[in-house]
């Protein structure tokens, strides 16, 4: 699992039946301490968690798809957490 | 998943049985915010995107979790056409804790 800020949403009318009703944001990953490292990512959001500018964890590759109800979905990463604070 | 722009179609006649009836589109791989990458991939299409179509590719073993690509030796497909990115900005700096 992975820590990463939600900068953008991703609009998407047309799209598999199993990601149905399920938001999908652009999110850089980020380090312990907030700073940016690495290239945003596509990642979704089953469970409805964030929201743009909020801090988030998210499971990447086959767990992906864990994320919902039906473990099965083509995406290669989740929202998982929404992130409080890190101490 | 990626964000990639189609760019032709991958005609075959001699081919893996269980790849008959999957239409394969050839697309350019670009960045969040448009600028064109030097990756190409092909990839099954799952959504009858055409030529042109700004559209997500999910790849690797993810890419067998549509019904159209169950049990298919595939590791790209086209899920979603997409409408619109928005980009926040990167003002959002939240106040992150810096500890």
């Amino acid at each position: 699992m992975k820590l990463g800020r939600v900068i953008g949403v991703v609009w998407a009318t047309k799209k598999v039946p199993q990601i149905h009703g399920c938001r999908l944001y652009v999110v850089q990953p980020i380090r312990q301490n907030g700073q940016d490292t690495g290239h945003p990512l596509v990642v979704a959001d089953p469970k409805n968690i964030a929201a743009p500018g909020d801090r988030i964890v998210f499971v990447t590759n086959t767990d992906a798809a864990q994320a919902f109800d039906s473990g099965f979905a083509p995406v290669n990463a989740s929202v998982v957490e929404l992130v409080d604070d890190i101490a | 998943m990626i964000f990639a722009k189609v760019i032709g179609t991958v005609v075959s006649t001699s081919k893996d049985p269980n790849l008959e009836g999957k239409k394969l589109l050839l697309c350019k791989e670009v960045d969040h915010s448009g600028k064109p990458l030097n990756t190409y991939h092909v990839a099954v299409d799952a959504v009858q995107a055409g030529e042109g179509s700004f559209v997500l590719i999910s790849y690797g073993s993810s890419a067998r979790m549509t019904e159209l690509t169950k049990n298919a030796p595939i590791d790209a497909v086209i899920m979603a056409i997409i409408d619109e990115v928005q980009i926040t900005g990167q003002t959002t700096e939240t106040g992150d804790s810096s500890s």
